[in-house]
């Protein structure tokens, strides 16, 4: 009987075996032609039907992770994110160090609005494997991380990642390093633009929009020199009225600027001078023009309908003489408070009179920012 | 070495082998082989395990074989698409359904429902007999209606297979009635686990449903006949849990007042599914006979009519469950197929289609699991957590109130899923669920079934919930101490004069107890001396012993041929608990009933 049983056994063996045989092979052939069904749609721009190809293509080969990924990657986007973050947890658990999947959960989560998630995520796909290209893939994921850190606000973990984005760009990449002057000057921080621009103009110092970013990034940096430098460069190698117009403001800064180093006392007295005076006429051409009717009147307290109250105006044109009374090159040049005064009542003077009070020129932009980075450096 | 080179010249042949006859050697040689062989038979119970393996894998095979003729049935009348043509969805149940009657009514009559309770009545009334034409009869039918999107599964079917295989081998092998009967749940286990991927509910399933007990000599052959049948299932159709599920880590112990609450909609609803079917099956079994031809067909097209609007609610639904894992839908889409799985099966099982239910009862679990956490994370976010883990636990919930096999139910769980995370409250849930079915429904389903088939067949339920009686609810306190082997004869006759009791009990230090009669101590007292001590007259007497604890059953067998037995702690045989004698047995069973 153990004879029989065995040769009952042998012979139901091979039947079961040549039957699962055919039918993984049948499965295996399902599951590669809804696959590719499903990368077809999803090239297409049509990721309902992908998604449900994948999903038949699943049913045949449940384990594979390939199209779980692309499963996970069609709903993604189809804008099913809480059901592809389920797909994308369980291929994760399996292989929590792969970046592709990694970004995959950090878009997911981007789009369900959990932020600190989607951070964790980024990482994990910068720190990840990648089959193909590896660097430039963590490249791309910084990149994508630098921006939604920036869309969040997130200005000081984006510095950071823009950090490790410039500490691992070669150094001769001049489109690259320019990407990252780009992201510091979003990010905050003109100085480390301006050096990233640098680097990029060093392999391509012609490169007309390179240096007209480098001119704004040391612009914002209060390197005027620098900026005029660059500005005046890329005015040359790509002229346009933008560029012109900040070569013009940074040449007004720069010939208009008491605080400037390495000026003489004397030059600043007369730059403090020149530069009080013309907050004076501008002061007067306002309220002299816009509000002559409302000064005379009795409504001393109302405003125009876009500049600022007449009341304020006008205190400020009264603190503003009785200063002129003091302002001189002699007593500006011997006591540096009194230029401080004088340029603090310009500041002011401008802040009041940039709206209403007609079109603001170039000289009035300087001599604000001059005031305005003077404060910055003294607080 | 070669032959050349071996020294035969030199090597000495035994001196007696030389002087025997020939006749003689031959003779040694066959009591030699006669030894050999006799230490190679198996014992019963050696061969009993023997073939729980052998048919494990066999049953194993034919499961492996099963899943795959379901499947090519599948992709030849639906297609290989989850969501097939609507033609086809009309179609393919519907004549699958005729088919099926037709192979029903005329060859396979016992392929008829689910298994479970054929092999429960295999082992109780038919001696352990499935007939081998069930086994074929529910490969193929089953095969052509689970495949052709009847809402039935394959386990039940599987369970019985396995049955009708070990009986058959059992038969081949003219076992003993017991063995016979033993080797129905072997099968069924072997069966059950093969199908499910999942030996240890196999295991318990067989154990709470179908023997209802932890017998040593079943246990160790059902184990073998699962593992071995697991075993061969995962080497040919891969070794992975039946669900893919996403990591589970309990956030909130408040988490499990939400699982409580799914426990008790799982609980109602099971309730509800088990009475449309006990309801409405004797009701359409008592239609005309021509009807049965007929009724498959006429629920697979209405199956097909609601598989038109929801393909989900077809077959198995065991990818379903799979995306419900994966919180593919909304609250409302789960229970919108939960409840249409609750139509179409109770359509394809009342219809008398061959397949069973434990594929329907885990989607349909599934799907309320994962409505009534969707609900809940709608309403209390902080409490509930996302739609997957409520899938997940609501299988084994609805499970456990549908099929009454608590133990069974939380196992399954963790099997089919791998996942060991969830299992708290799966516990809580499931509890909650058997205890809601229990308290408002008397019977199991399968008891109720098997009554509808005119079948008496023993409650497992039952059966665990009967009392026990035990000897401390019958014995009683001795009217006198008992005798000691050191007393004398006359001290006996002096007890004897002023006691009411029939026999006296005697105690030896040893802790061996003995009896004396009181109408032998006259005939005692003429052949001894009345200084004679005791232990001198009992030489050979020894009663047996019970323990208070032990059960009264058991106390019957030990008090045949004695008046009285003495009942001693466990802690020492010395000293003397109670006395017990068959009336009083009898009176306890009396004041039990």
């Amino acid at each position: 009987m153990l004879i029989l049983s065995a040769i009952l056994l042998a012979l139901l063996f091979a039947i079961t075996a040549a039957l699962a045989r055919s039918y993984h092979s049948r499965e295996q052939g399902l599951a590669a032609e809804w696959l590719q069904q499903g990368n077809t749609d999803l090239r297409a721009g049509k990721p309902t039907r992908a998604f449900e190809d994948f999903r038949n293509s699943l049913l045949y080969d449940p384990e594979n992770p390939d199209v779980q990924l692309h499963l996970a990657e069609a709903l993604l986007a189809d804008g099913r994110f809480t059901e592809a973050r389920s797909y994308l947890l369980n291929l994760w658990d399996r292989a929590p160090g792969s970046g592709q999947i990694n970004l995959d959960l950090a878009h997911a989560s981007m789009n369900t609005g959990e932020v600190d998630q989607a951070i964790r995520y980024f990482h994990g796909a910068i720190f990840g494997s990648w089959e193909k290209d590896p660097a430039i893939q963590r490249r791309n994921v910084r990149l994508e991380l630098c921006e939604f850190l920036l869309s969040h606000r997130m200005t000081g973990e984006a510095q950071a990642e823009i950090a490790g984005l410039a500490g691992d760009t070669p150094a001769e990449d001049g489109e690259l390093r320019e990407e990252n002057g780009r992201l510091f000057s979003r990010a905050g921080d003109p100085a480390k633009a301006l050096s990233e621009f640098e680097a990029a103009l060093h392999g391509n110092p012609r490169q007309g929009q390179w240096l007209a970013e480098a001119g704004q990034a040391a612009f914002d940096a209060g390197d005027f020199l620098k900026a005029e430098t660059y500005f005046s460069g890329a005015d040359r190698q790509k002229p346009s009225d933008e560029i012109h117009v900040s070569l013009l403001l940074v040449r007004d800064v720069l010939s208009n600027d008491p605080y400037m180093p390495g000026l003489s006392d004397d030059e600043q007295a007369s730059r403090t001078v020149r530069d009080f005076k013309r907050g004076l006429e501008r002061l007067r051409d306002c309220t002299g023009t816009g509000t002559s009717s409302s000064l005379s009147g009795s409504s001393s307290s109302s405003s125009s309908s876009s500049g600022p109250p007449i009341s304020e105006l006008e205190n400020l044109r009264k603190e503003a003489q009785e200063l002129q009374k003091r302002v001189n090159l002699f007593s500006v040049g011997k006591n540096p408070e009194m230029r401080d005064e004088a340029m603090g009542i310009l500041s002011r003077i401008e802040e009041s009179t940039s709206s209403g009070c007609g079109p603001v020129t170039s000289i009035d932009q300087a001599l604000k920012m001059i005031e305005k980075r003077h404060q910055g450096n003294n607080p | 070495m070669s032959d050349r080179d071996t020294p035969v010249e030199e090597t000495p042949l035994p001196a007696k082998v030389e002087e025997v006859p020939a006749t003689n050697a031959r003779d040694l040689g066959l009591k030699w082989l006669g030894s050999r062989a006799r230490a190679l038979t198996l014992s019963e119970g050696n061969l009993f395990l023997l073939l729980a393996i052998i048919i494990g894998l066999f049953s194993g095979m034919a499961v492996v074989c099963f899943r795959i003729a379901i499947e090519w049935v599948r992709l030849g009348l639906l297609g290989s698409a989850l969501a097939p043509p609507r033609l086809r969805v009309l179609l393919a149940p519907t004549a699958a359904g005729l088919v099926v009657a037709f192979l029903v009514q005329k060859f396979f009559r016992g392929a008829r429902g689910s298994g479970v309770n054929q092999t429960k009545a295999a082992v109780y009334v038919f001696d352990g007999y499935v007939p081998f034409r069930t086994v074929i009869g529910k490969f193929l039918t089953c095969s052509i209606a689970i495949g052709s999107g009847q809402s039935l599964g394959p386990e039940d079917p599987s369970l019985q297979m396995g049955a009708g295989i070990a009986s058959a081998l059992g038969r081949r092998l003219k076992l003993s009635r017991d063995k016979l009967r033993l080797l129905a749940p072997v099968g069924a286990a072997a069966g059950l686990a093969a199908a499910f991927n999942a030996p240890i509910s196999a295991v318990l399933f067989v154990i709470e449903e179908v023997i209802g007990t932890w017998s040593a000599s079943a246990l160790g052959a059902i184990v073998l006949a699962a593992v071995s049948s697991a075993v061969v299932m995962r080497s040919f159709l891969g070794g992975e849990p039946m669900f893919r599920v996403p990591a589970y880590t309990l956030a909130h112990p408040a988490e499990l007042i939400a699982y409580a609450v799914l426990g008790v909609v799982s609980g109602v609803l099971s309730l509800v599914f088990t009475q449309i079917i006990v309801y409405f099956r004797p009701k359409l079994r008592a239609l005309p006979d021509w009807t049965n031809y007929f009724q498959p067909a006429a629920a697979g097209l209405l199956i097909g009519l609601v598989g038109l609007r929801i393909p989900q609610s077809m077959g198995t639904g065991y990818p379903y469950i799979d995306q419900a894992l994966h919180s593919q839908y909304t609250w409302q889409i789960l229970a919108i197929l939960g409840f249409a799985k609750i139509l179409t099966t109770s359509l394809s099982f009342v219809s008398g289609t061959p397949g069973g239910m434990f594929a329907p009862t885990l989607f349909i679990g599934a799907m309320i699991g994962g409505a009534i956490g969707g609900l809940e994370h709608q309403f209390f976010p902080q409490v509930s957590a996302s739609v997957a883990p409520f899938a997940l636990v609501g299988m084994g919930t609805f499970f456990a109130g549908f099929m009454r096999v608590p133990i069974t139910s939380v196992f399954m769980v963790v099997e089919t899923t791998g996942s060991y995370s969830i299992v708290l409250p799966v516990m809580i849930s499931n509890t909650i669920a058997y205890l809601i079915s229990r308290k408002y429904q008397d019977m199991t389903l399968f008891d109720i079934l098997a009554k509808q088939d005119d079948l008496e067949l023993p409650s497992m339920e039952e059966q665990r919930e009967q009392i026990v009686l035990r000897v401390e609810d019958a014995f009683r306190k001795p009217d006198f101490p008992p005798l000691q082997a050191g007393d004398t004869l006359a001290r006996a006759l002096e007890i004897a004069e002023t006691s009411t009791e029939e026999v006296f009990l005697v105690r030896f230090p040893t802790g061996r107890w003995a009896d004396i009669a009181r109408k032998d101590l006259p005939a005692m007292a003429l052949a001894h001396p009345k200084e004679t001590h005791l232990r001198e007259i009992l030489t050979s007497a020894r009663l047996p012993i019970l323990h208070p604890d032990q059960r009264l059953d058991d106390a019957l067998r030990f008090i045949q041929g004695h008046a009285l037995l003495p009942v001693v702690g466990r802690a020492g045989s010395r000293k003397l608990e109670g006395v017990l004698s068959l009336p009083d047995i009898l009176a306890a069973y009396q004041k039990a009933s």
